[in-house]
C-alpha cells in the first residue's frame, strides 16, 4: 500500500516534471498559420479521434466575442454557438463590436467580458492583431481562448475555421470544369490586408493560371468587402473588357454588387459571378439565377463545431492546434443537396470529405 | 495704448469663460458620476478595482487623441486626419523597430512623421487658407494610403519586447498609458490656461478677425494646435502598437470620431473659441465607461451605439440650457 503512494507520489512528480517544459514550450509555440499549421484535424473527425464531448457537473458559461452583427455571416456563426450551447446545457454570451472596423471597440468588448469569469472564449478578431492584449490576458487568468474564422490572431493556441486557401482553389476549378474554352476572369478582393483575403485570392489566381493554359486573371482588385465599391469596380472592369466570362468575389457582399454591375451591363449570359460566404441573400440570387455559385462556409455548422471545441478543450482533451470546418461550392445543380427540403447538411459534408480522402 | 484695452478685455473674457467652464465641467461630471452610478447597480463587477483600471486604459486612446482634438476644436479647426496619422506612424515606428532600428530613434521618427501630418494640414489651413474640414478630409485619405501603400497593407507582427513591456506595463496600480495620458493632459491644461499661445487659440476660435486686428500671430496659432493634434496622435498609435504588439496600416479608424465626441460631450464647442480640457477627459471616460457597463450588462453593440449618440444629444442640450438663450 505505502509502495504504492510512493510510487504514485513518484508519478505525480515525473507528470508535474514533464509538463514544465511542456508549458514553457506551449509558450513559444511558432505563429500561427491557419491554412499550412500541420498540427490539425477535421471537424467531422473529433468524434472518432477523442470520443464524446466531455458532460460537466457545474453549469459552463461561454463568452463569445464575434466581428459584428451587421454581417449575417456572424449572425449565423452566434446561431450556431447557441444551438450547440441548448444541446449540451451550456450557457452563452455573444457580444460584437458595432462594425466589421471597430478595432479599439471590440477590444474594450473583449477585455470587459474577461472579468465576467467566464470558462472559455470564443473570439473572431476583426484584425490579426486588435485582441491580441485580451488573449494575452485570458492566457494569463488560465481561460482557454479558441480564436473562430477569420482574422488569425499569431499567438493564438487553438484555432476553428475553414482552409481560406482552398475557396479560391474551388472557385477556379469550377470556372476550369465550366468553361472549357477559358477566357478572361477578374477578382475582386477583399480587405488589402487581411489573411482571409489574401488567400482566397492566391488561391484562385493559382489554381486557374496552373491547373489550365486558357485563363487570363485580367484584373485583380480590391472591393473591400462593400457592396457598392464591387459594383463600381466591377462596372469599370466590364468596360474595358466587354469580353470577360467570369468574377471570382471574396465575398458575397460584394458578389452581389458584381451581379448587379453585370445585369446592368446586360452581360448575365456571359459572365458568371462566384461568391463566398453563403449568406441567404446570395441563395435568394442563385435561386433567381443570377448569382452562379457561392463558396459556403457553413457559418452555423462552424458556430457549432467551435463551441464544441471549447467544450472538449475544456474537459481535458488534447486537440491538435487547428480543426478545420467544411466548405462547398453550391450552385444551382447541387443546392437540393445541401438545402433542400429534408437535406442532411452534416451528412453530405461528412460524405464530400469522405469522398475527398479516397 | 488700443492694444492694451483690447488685452484687458481678453482677459476679462476668459475669467468669466472660466468660471462658465467649472459650471460646464460641473455637469459632465456629475453625468459621469449618474452613469457609474447606474452601472454599478447593473453589475456587481462594474466598480472593482480591475474593472475601473481597465475603463481607464480603454479611454486613454481616445483621451489622447481628443486632448490634441479639442485644441484644434478651441481654434476653431477640426482634425479628421488622427486614423490615419497615427497609422502612418505606427507602421514607419514598427517596421523600423523590426528592422534593427534601436527604440527611441525609431519612437523619435513616429513624433516627427506624426508632427510631420499635422504640419501639412496646418500650412494648408492658415496659410493656403483652405477649409479645415476639407483639407483634413483629404488627408485622411492620403495619410491613410501612405500606410497602407508603404506596407503593402500587411500588419507589421514583430514589436520589440521592451518596447511592448514598458506600455503594458503600471506604475503603482496604474497602466503606463494611462499616466502618459494623465501627463499630457495637465501639459495641455498649462497650455491652454497658463500661456499665451492657450489664450490665443481661445481668441482665434473665438473671433478670428478681432484676434487679428489685437495683434495675434493667427497662422502660427493654428499651426501648433494641428502639430499638436498630430503629435498626440502619433503618441496615441505608439501606445496602442506597445498594447496590442502589431502594427496595423488599418490602425485607427474612426478615432476622429470617437474624439470629436468625447470633446464635444466635456463642452467643446464646433464653432470655436470654447472647450475643456478636464471636460474632455470626463467626456473620454464617459465613453469608456458606457461601452464597458453596456457590454457587462449584455447589451448589444448596435443599443450602444444608441446609448452613446443619446448621451452627445444630451450634453449638448444641457449645454445649451446653462448657457442660457444666447
Amino acid at each position: 500500500m505505502l509502495k504504492n503512494l510512493r510510487l504514485l507520489a513518484l508519478l505525480v512528480i515525473v507528470v508535474i516534471g514533464m509538463s514544465v517544459p511542456v508549458m514553457a514550450q506551449e509558450a513559444e509555440l511558432p505563429p500561427l498559420d491557419s491554412d499550412t499549421e500541420p498540427d490539425r484535424t477535421e471537424w467531422w473527425q473529433l468524434e472518432e479521434q477523442f470520443g464524446p464531448v466531455p458532460t460537466f457537473e457545474e453549469k459552463v458559461r461561454v463568452g463569445a466575442v464575434a466581428k459584428t452583427l451587421i454581417n449575417e455571416y456572424w449572425r449565423l456563426l452566434g446561431e450556431g454557438y447557441q444551438n450547440a450551447a441548448d444541446n449540451f446545457g451550456v450557457d452563452v454570451i455573444l457580444q460584437a463590436a458595432q462594425n466589421e472596423a471597430d478595432q479599439l471597440g471590440q477590444l474594450a468588448i473583449a477585455e470587459a467580458m474577461l472579468t465576467l469569469n467566464f470558462n472559455i472564449l470564443l473570439v473572431s478578431p476583426q484584425s490579426d492583431a486588435n485582441l491580441i492584449p485580451a488573449v494575452d490576458r485570458a492566457q494569463e487568468l488560465g481561460i482557454p481562448v479558441v480564436n473562430v474564422n477569420d482574422a488569425v490572431i499569431s499567438t493564438a493556441r487553438h484555432y476553428v475555421g475553414n482552409v481560406q486557401r482552398d475557396n479560391g482553389v474551388r472557385a477556379a476549378r469550377w470556372f476550369i470544369e465550366n468553361f472549357p474554352d477559358g477566357g478572361k476572369v477578374a477578382v475582386i478582393e477583399g480587405q488589402a490586408g487581411v489573411y482571409a483575403a489574401g488567400q482566397r485570392t492566391e488561391g484562385y489566381t493559382t489554381t486557374i493560371t496552373t491547373e489550365s493554359d486558357k485563363f487570363e486573371v485580367v484584373a485583380s482588385v480590391p472591393g473591400n468587402w462593400d457592396r457598392q465599391l464591387a459594383f463600381d469596380t466591377a462596372a469599370t472592369i466590364l468596360q474595358q473588357h466587354p469580353d470577360l466570362i467570369g468574377f471570382y468575389c471574396n465575398n458575397d457582399t460584394m458578389a452581389l454588387g458584381v451581379v448587379e454591375a453585370v445585369k446592368a451591363a446586360n452581360l448575365l449570359e456571359q459572365v458568371a459571378v462566384i461568391g463566398t460566404d453563403g449568406i441567404s441573400d446570395a441563395y435568394a440570387s442563385i435561386l433567381a439565377g443570377e448569382l452562379r455559385g457561392t463558396i459556403d462556409s457553413f457559418p452555423v455548422l462552424t458556430g457549432e463545431v467551435a463551441l464544441e471545441v471549447a467544450l472538449r478543450l475544456l474537459g481535458g482533451q488534447a486537440l491538435p492546434r487547428v480543426v478545420s470546418t467544411p466548405q462547398a461550392l453550391i450552385t444551382l445543380d447541387n443546392y437540393d443537396r445541401y438545402y433542400g427540403e429534408g437535406a442532411d447538411t452534416r451528412a453530405a459534408l461528412i460524405e464530400d470529405a469522405k469522398m475527398a480522402m479516397k | 495704448m488700443e492694444l492694451q484695452t483690447t488685452q484687458n478685455q481678453t482677459s476679462t473674457r476668459i475669467r468669466s469663460v472660466n468660471v462658465r467652464e467649472y459650471i460646464r465641467n460641473a455637469g459632465t461630471l456629475i453625468g459621469l458620476i449618474v452613469i457609474f452610478i447606474f452601472f454599478s447597480t447593473q453589475s456587481p463587477v462594474f466598480l472593482t478595482e480591475a474593472n475601473l483600471i481597465n475603463i481607464l486604459q480603454q479611454s486613454a486612446i481616445n483621451a489622447c487623441i481628443a486632448l490634441g482634438m479639442t485644441l484644434v476644436i478651441i481654434s476653431g479647426g477640426i482634425d479628421l486626419s488622427v486614423g490615419p496619422t497615427a497609422a502612418t506612424a505606427a507602421v514607419f515606428t514598427a517596421t523600423l523597430m523590426f528592422t534593427g532600428t534601436p527604440v527611441l530613434p525609431a519612437v523619435a521618427v513616429g513624433f516627427l512623421i506624426g508632427v510631420a501630418c499635422g504640419l501639412i494640414n496646418g500650412l494648408l489651413i492658415a496659410k493656403a487658407k483652405l477649409q479645415p474640414f476639407i483639407v483634413t478630409l483629404g488627408t485622411l485619405s492620403l495619410y491613410r494610403s501612405i500606410a497602407l501603400i508603404y506596407t503593402g497593407g500587411n500588419p507589421i507582427l514583430s514589436v520589440p519586447p521592451d518596447f511592448r513591456a514598458f506600455f503594458n506595463g503600471r506604475m503603482g496600480n496604474l497602466p503606463v498609458p494611462v499616466i502618459i495620458v494623465g501627463v499630457v493632459a495637465v501639459i495641455a491644461w498649462i497650455l491652454l490656461r497658463r500661456t499665451p499661445l492657450g489664450e490665443y487659440m481661445l481668441a482665434v476660435g473665438g473671433n478670428e478677425e478681432a484676434a487679428r486686428i489685437s495683434g495675434v500671430p493667427v497662422a502660427l496659432t493654428k499651426i501648433s494646435a494641428y502639430v499638436i493634434s498630430g503629435f498626440l496622435a502619433s503618441l496615441a498609435a505608439l501606445i496602442l502598437v506597445g498594447r496590442l504588439g502589431a502594427a496595423e496600416p488599418i490602425l485607427g479608424n474612426l478615432w476622429e470620431l470617437d474624439a470629436i465626441a468625447a470633446a464635444a460631450i466635456g463642452g467643446a464647442s464646433l464653432m470655436g473659441g470654447k472647450g475643456s480640457i478636464i471636460g474632455t477627459l470626463l467626456g473620454a471616460i464617459i465613453l469608456g465607461a458606457m461601452r464597458n457597463g453596456l457590454t457587462l450588462m449584455n447589451v448589444q453593440a448596435f443599443y450602444q451605439l444608441l446609448a452613446t449618440g443619446l448621451i452627445i444629444i444630451l450634453a449638448m442640450l444641457v449645454d445649451r440650457l446653462t448657457r442660457g438663450s444666447n
